[in-house]
């Protein structure tokens, strides 16, 4: 079989012989939308191990939470933990210590100041999970005219060349046509992954966040319940 | 960048290039189409022949006069036994053996006579079945005889074989004609109006496929006869580019603007599809010749 060769013919779906056959500015296109489809496909994997070990940790750590006895002694065990939700945990603890240190205790300006805390906390937390997410987002806005600015292109220069060679049978046209489309082909590979993965991952980072703002609720609720023990003491 | 990262952006290369070098691969691309057939050269031709053509022999082949259904070898030749007997004995002396010769030789007037007689009488020569075998073995006999003697002068004539086929057969080949009706053209090579539609008509054959490649500029483009002058050499190929005469048939206001194009396919027509094939040597430099060639070329359709 003679199949393990490289397809350099221009009558084959060859990638590398449409690429081959290109005008240096498509080529440059073609380039881009290659690189661009890398790093989308880099960024789906990303978010695919990230977002998954994410939420099971997430799951393990409230559970874990609920459970414990001593908040304190909890603290002191997850204080070094990096994961979103024992961050919003740190937070509030922090802030909680940070109020109560004093001998007066304003019960309404603590409420608000451990809101404001973990909610922020929650906030840079979902920044920092949906970093390049907009990569996803730019390129599948983006690809589809970039390819088709290469289709263009090459179907300009196609049509100049049935201009110069005065003959305009299909044989002349086909094969610069061919390769401009193969642009556009490019950016439609590179677009529909980063169009799926960015509505994917938009649901799933807004399930995080909103599972991040119940933690959050449920912590406030129970150290603004301490509080009023604790000052009534 | 952490180590998740980078481990979703080696998949992500390691990915593409796999796909793409799968694409590449002509496994992945359809089977090529079965080889065709090497394609025939079919020559359709109606006729390209000139009008003298082949090296054809001037005049008609002679007439053969020579009978060609003989009796057995000891029976002496009828026409023989005819001339050797001057009586118009019957010539046949097995009847039965050999039928009447049909197939008489014309120019032999001598022989026919009997021969002709024979058959209007055949109750006559009822009888002489037995009498006739009788005077053939005499007349062997006697030739045989007078061979042995040697001077008989008939002994000079030869031996017969038992062929039809004697001295009188060579009268049967004649400088005359026969009477077959031949082509009084004169030999040799002359451009006649046949001999041109015929040498177009091959030119046309031949570049019938480019012509068929060309593509029509636009509407009314087929209504355009152009001149094409061809300059040959005598191999059939090309001595020059060639040239449109200025002149068209079939321009009007509406396919003017395509005369050029229709002169470019005209070229490339000729060009394309030369050298020409099997035009006849002889009618190249004669005068009207296809050394140089006119033919009018219009898009089909």
């Amino acid at each position: 079989m003679t199949g393990f060769m490289l397809n350099t013919d221009a009558t084959t779906l060859s990638p590398i012989a449409l690429f081959l056959q290109a005008d240096w500015v498509v080529k440059t296109v073609m380039i881009g939308l290659m690189l661009a489809s890398v790093a989308t496909w880099a960024v789906i994997l990303g978010f695919l191990f990230k977002l998954g070990s994410t939420r099971r940790q997430i799951t393990r750590f409230e559970r874990d939470f609920w459970k414990a006895e001593d908040i304190d002694a909890f603290h002191r065990v997850e204080s070094e933990n990096t994961l979103p939700i024992a961050r919003v945990f740190t937070a509030g603890v922090a802030e909680w210590r940070r109020s109560t240190a004093g001998g007066h205790v304003d019960r309404e300006g603590t409420r608000e100041r451990l809101a404001t805390a973990m909610g922020s906390a929650v906030a840079s937390e979902i920044d920092t999970l949906s970093d390049r997410l907009n990569i996803l987002a730019t390129v599948g806005a983006v690809a589809p005219f970039v390819g088709l600015f290469g289709t263009v292109w090459g179907i300009m220069r196609s049509f100049t060349g049935i201009a110069a060679a005065q003959n305009t049978s299909l044989a002349v046209v086909a094969p610069g046509i061919a390769e401009a489309l193969f642009a556009t082909a490019l950016g439609l590979f590179a677009a529909i992954p980063a169009v799926i993965a960015y509505n994917r991952f938009s649901h799933s980072i807004n399930r995080i966040e909103a599972r991040l703002n119940r933690f959050a609720d449920a912590f406030h609720a129970t150290l603004s319940r301490q509080l009023e023990v604790e000052v009534r003491r | 960048m952490t180590q998740r990262d980078g481990l979703g952006l080696g998949l992500a290369v390691v990915g593409h290039v796999a796909v793409f070098a799968l694409l590449s691969l002509a496994w992945t691309s359809a089977p090529p189409p079965p080889p065709q057939n090497k394609p025939i050269e079919v020559s359709l031709a109606d006729d390209v022949a000139l009008d003298q053509h082949a090296p054809a022999a001037p005049e008609p082949p002679a007439q053969s006069a020579a009978p060609e259904a003989g009796p057995p070898d000891d029976a002496p030749p009828p026409a023989k036994v005819a001339k050797v007997t001057p009586e118009p004995a019957p010539p046949k002396p097995q009847p039965e053996a050999a039928p009447p010769p049909k197939p008489a030789p014309k120019p032999v007037p001598a022989p026919k006579k009997p021969v002709a007689e024979k058959p209007d009488k055949p109750v006559k020569t009822k009888t002489p079945p037995a009498k006739a075998a009788a005077p053939a073995a005499k007349t062997e006999a006697k030739a045989t005889v007078a061979k042995a003697a040697g001077t008989n002068p008939k002994s000079t004539k030869p031996r017969p074989t038992g062929s039809l086929l004697d001295d009188d057969f060579r009268k049967g080949l004649t400088q005359a004609p026969s009477h077959a009706k031949v082509s009084q053209a004169a030999p040799g090579a002359t451009m006649d109006a046949k001999a041109t539609a015929d040498i177009g008509s091959a030119i046309q054959r031949q570049v019938q496929p480019c012509a068929n490649r060309q593509v029509i500029p636009g509407p009314g483009a087929a209504k355009i006869v152009a001149y094409v002058r061809l300059q040959l050499n005598r191999d059939g190929s090309l001595a020059a580019r060639p040239t449109i005469l200025p002149s068209h048939r079939g321009v009007d206001d509406d396919n003017r603007i395509y005369v050029d194009a229709v002169d470019r396919a005209a070229i490339a027509t000729f060009t394309g599809c030369a050298p020409l094939r099997g035009l006849p040597p002889e009618l190249y430099d004669v005068p009207r010749g296809w050394k140089v060639f006119i033919l009018t070329y219009h898009m089909p359709g």
